[in-house]
């Protein structure tokens, strides 16, 4: 690129800032969701907001798409720039710039990696609850863009619940400092509104998060199970029981197969059917009155065994191993769709019966493993992208998933966001008037429509979509 | 360039794209870049080889620009065999890519003719140290600037005496526990001919009777994570062929103990090389099979053994850095820090991210200074956090790149072989770090 946009954008980052040539941009033409491909026209990456701000001052000026882009992580295409343009990582912006530890909050950049947040704040005692699989990996930035959860959501609620404030850079590189730690923001809650905007509404550059205290004493359960069906009884049960551990995860067969073969074998059973992994934190008290009552009713639901783990070494192995599924599925196949819908708990059992069947009539290998205790059901499908005839059976049975899980009350996302895969889907959700109306805020940030185009909300007709590349934009 | 030579396109394909293994990457977290990452090389790597990237000047670079620490790979929950397919890739790289005379003639040089003769490794070393006692290397450091300061920071070479090779047969001290062979290798006895004999030290105190071969000099390990994977074959084959004649001499199959991290886990793998050579793969299979690294040979009445003949020594709290072929090429985590543990008057101190490249990666170090030097920049934080006054580790690089990069920021603390640490522990033995 020689022209005077990326000129400007050099004089600002320095040349390591810019990923300007072909092959090293190839790395940036996807996210998780690797069927979908567009090669981005430049890459930057700032060092702070000031960087960020300049440079989207630049972008507007030569009206050039922007996405935001964290570790690219995301499973639906969230970060790929399908419309082309310029794409913003932050993964040269990872400091910890404040840890207070009395009032229990950081201020972080946004490109901070989930879990050196919780090895930074540690030491006092503290941790940060979101924990999504990929939190090795991924940033607080990608988490805020798409609400992102995690296992132990389950008791602490997804990254909006733990968001206390931000700062963002507008389209036109203003920024907007919402960084202060309030719990009742005056006038509109804009943080509220940002948290899932899928970089829609601006990048975000710093983040305040709330931190958790540590538990004083955590248990792991594992209870191995003759059947899916006897697993998905075992915690609807426990949550008609109002008991409430921490997390409650599913893992069936082929998912145990799986990370038994990794450097994450933990020791899962490989003949068990299922699994059922529990967390249960709080005092010594609390913890072995829950502990009991769960495995009693464990064992009702025909549990084959029961185990706790006992040192927090084991902990650390069977949570490492269930982080590391998705990456595990790769031993199945090349690719790997991860579909993310949420039902109601108590229709936990048909549905994941359903989910089951509908793959297997389109001869498609399906693995579980899910967030059991939300209700979020995570139907792993193996392919392989070059066979374009699996491809499109693979996004059918995905858009089938999704119509009977709405059909039963259920919703489209988890925590992974809507990005290109759900797009289209969001009608099955939402009626056209509701569709219009969130058009009206994403005006608001975005007049001209530069900030992540082409993604969440479905598009209706093709000039939504700025396709030009910004050679042609800039020239 | 041919893309289906270029990459291991069956390999890449089992990369599903998670990410997990961007943490773990050195160069990603210097620059922040995906394509420095081993999720973008692997992508980088697919795409090329189905002609949707061009495999230019810029993919080359960001296949060297690699430290192959294969860190990755002890984070991968696909098992992405991420060492083998850089070898591939750099392999076909540096047969296409046209490099500057000086730089193609030097590694030539190098690689073919001095690694594995022992007569030009002793002859350069020599040279080296008549140089380093006239001080030539300072006086270049002042005269040619900033070329000059890498010949003034090349390590000291020890006096001849020093220098001396192993001899062909050490015997046990007191009830033999079993014999084995050590790996000599080609720069260990120039530059740390110490280590050598710590080795040997530690394997007769444990009851070992050692053996030693002259038949071949380097491994090879180098050359395959540089890209010349032919003069790999051939320098492993001769390893695997004086350990049999060895062997065949000592009329016994014999574990062969290996100090250097880097070899030890090129020899491991050793018969991957020799895949499309059915006469051949089977031996190297077989010899694979025997290498061992020092720390994990020793243990059950071995380990006793030494432990019971362990006293004195002096007083250190040491910090233990896990080599990167080591912990992800071997998968040897425990046994060192198990035989640390055993020692008297040591004790071993946590160091964070002990498992992170140090930056020497070979001749990497070498090759790229600058980039090595900040990847050891960390490092060396982390050293200065632990409150260890001495640093142990078991691979000749790493062991040099700690030497120097502690001494370029003042930092005094001896840095250690395992088996050095070891052997200062046994009856008469010199202090390691000489004070």
């Amino acid at each position: 690129m020689h022209h005077a946009c990326a000129a400007e954008l050099r004089a600002i980052l320095g040349a390591d800032g810019l990923v300007e040539d072909r092959s090293r941009r190839t790395a940036y033409e996807c996210d998780g969701l690797a069927f979908e491909r567009r090669l981005p026209d430049l890459v930057l990456l700032p060092r702070d907001t000031p960087e960020a701000a300049a440079c989207m001052r630049v972008l507007r000026r030569h009206g050039v798409p922007v996405v935001p882009r964290g570790a690219g992580t995301g499973l639906t295409g969230g970060a790929t720039p399908v419309a082309g343009g310029v794409v913003i990582g932050t993964a040269r912006m990872r400091r910890v710039l404040e840890l207070n530890v009395t009032d229990r909050f950081a201020r972080v950049e946004s490109g901070l990696v989930n879990a050196d947040l919780t090895r930074a704040c540690a030491p006092h005692g503290l941790f940060y609850a979101p924990d999504p699989s990929s939190q090795r990996a991924c940033t607080i930035g990608g988490n805020v863009a798409n609400n992102a959860g995690g296992p132990h959501c389950f008791r602490y609620g997804n990254t909006t619940r733990h968001v206390l404030g931000l700062v963002v850079v507008t389209h036109d590189g203003e920024v907007l400092d919402l960084s202060e730690p309030d719990l009742d923001p005056l006038g509109y809650d804009l943080v509220g509104l940002l948290v899932g905007s899928e970089g829609m509404f601006g990048l975000v550059t710093e983040v305040t998060l709330r931190l958790t205290p540590s538990p004083q004493r955590v248990e792991t359960l594992l209870a191995i199970f003759p059947s899916l069906d006897a697993a998905c009884d075992a915690v609807s049960d426990v949550i008609a029981q109002r008991l409430e551990p921490s997390a409650l995860e599913i893992l069936d067969k082929l998912t145990i197969e799986a990370v038994e073969a990794s450097v994450f074998a933990a020791g899962y059973p490989a003949s068990a059917e299922a699994v059922l992994l529990i967390e249960v934190e709080g005092s010594d008290v609390e913890v072995e009155v829950n502990a009991n009552e769960i495995e009693a009713i464990l064992a009702g639901r025909g549990a084959l065994e029961l185990r706790r783990a006992q040192t927090e070494a084991e902990r650390a192995r069977l949570w490492a191993a269930r982080k590391g599924a998705y990456g595990a599925m790769g031993r199945v196949a090349p690719d790997l769709y991860v579909t993310d819908v949420v039902v109601p708990r108590t229709k936990l059992r048909d549905l994941v019966h359903r989910t089951t069947e509908i793959c297997r009539e389109r001869g498609l290998k399906i693995a579980n493993v899910f967030h059991a205790g939300d209700g979020n059901l995570h139907p792993n499908i193996s392919y392989d992208r070059r066979d374009a005839d699996e491809l499109a059976r693979v996004l059918d049975a995905g858009t089938r998933i999704m119509e009977v899980c709405i059909a039963a009350g259920g919703t489209l996302s988890g925590e992974h966001g809507i990005g290109l895969e759900k797009q289209q889907q969001m009608r099955l959700y939402f009626s056209p008037e509701d569709l219009a109306a969130m058009e009206l805020p994403r005006h608001v940030f975005d007049p001209e429509g530069r900030m992540n185009p082409g993604k969440t909300l479905p598009i209706r007709a093709c000039m939504e979509t700025r396709t030009k590349p910004l050679d042609e934009v800039t020239r | 360039m041919d893309a289906a030579t270029l990459v291991d396109y069956a390999k890449s394909l089992d990369c599903v794209h998670c990410g997990l293994c961007l943490q773990s990457c050195p160069t990603y977290r210097l620059t922040g870049r995906e394509s420095s990452s081993p999720r973008g090389r692997v992508h980088l790597m697919r795409s090329v080889a189905e002609g949707e990237a061009p495999a230019d000047a810029d993919f080359a670079e960001e296949m060297e620009f690699c430290l192959l620490c294969r860190g990755c790979e002890s984070v991968c929950p696909s098992g992405v065999q991420f060492g083998r397919m850089m070898e591939t890739t750099r392999g076909a790289l540096s047969e296409a890519v046209e490099r500057p005379l000086v730089e193609q003639l030097s590694r030539s040089f190098g690689f073919a003719t001095v690694l594995p003769s022992r007569a030009w490794l002793s002859f350069l070393a020599g040279l080296g140290r008549f140089a380093q006692q006239l001080g030539l290397p300072q006086l270049a450091g002042q005269l040619l600037g900033e070329r000059g300061a890498a010949l003034a920071s090349m390590p000291t070479i020890p006096p001849a005496n020093e220098r001396a090779l192993l001899p062909e047969h050490s015997p046990a001290e007191g009830p033999v526990t079993g014999e084995v062979a050590v790996l000599e290798g080609c720069v260990m006895p120039e530059l740390f001919g110490r280590v050598n004999r710590a080795t040997v030290r530690c394997l007769t105190a444990a009851g070992r009777e050692v053996h030693c071969s002259r038949g071949a000099t380097c491994c090879g390990s180098l050359h395959a994570h540089n890209g010349e994977l032919d003069l790999a074959r051939r320098l492993t084959r001769e390893t695997v062929e004086a350990h049999e004649a060895l062997e065949a001499r000592v009329g016994t199959e014999l574990p062969l103990v290996v100090n250097s991290a880097g070899c030890a886990a090129h020899l491991v793998a050793a018969d991957h090389l020799f895949e499309h050579d059915a006469d051949f793969a089977p031996r190297a299979r077989a010899f694979a099979r025997k290498v061992v690294d020092f720390s994990a040979s020793l243990d059950g009445p071995a380990l006793e053994r030494l432990a019971a003949r362990l006293s004195g020594g002096p007083a250190r709290r040491v910090a233990w850095d896990d080599p990167c072929h080591l912990c992800h090429g071997q998968g040897v985590r425990d046994e060192p820090r198990r035989l640390i543990d055993l020692l008297p008057s040591v004790e071993r101190v946590p160091l964070e991210d002990s498992e992170a490249c140090c930056g020497s990666a070979g001749i990497y170090s070498v090759l790229r200074p600058d980039t090595a030097a900040q990847v050891f920049a960390p490092k060396r934080e982390a050293f200065e956090r632990s409150g260890a006054d001495c640093l142990v580790t078991a691979n000749p690089g790493c062991q040099l790149q700690w030497d120097a990069g502690l001494r370029r920021a003042g930092v005094t603390a001896p840095v250690l072989h395992i088996a050095e640490l070891v052997a200062e522990r046994l009856p008469d033995a010199p202090r390691s770090d000489g004070a």
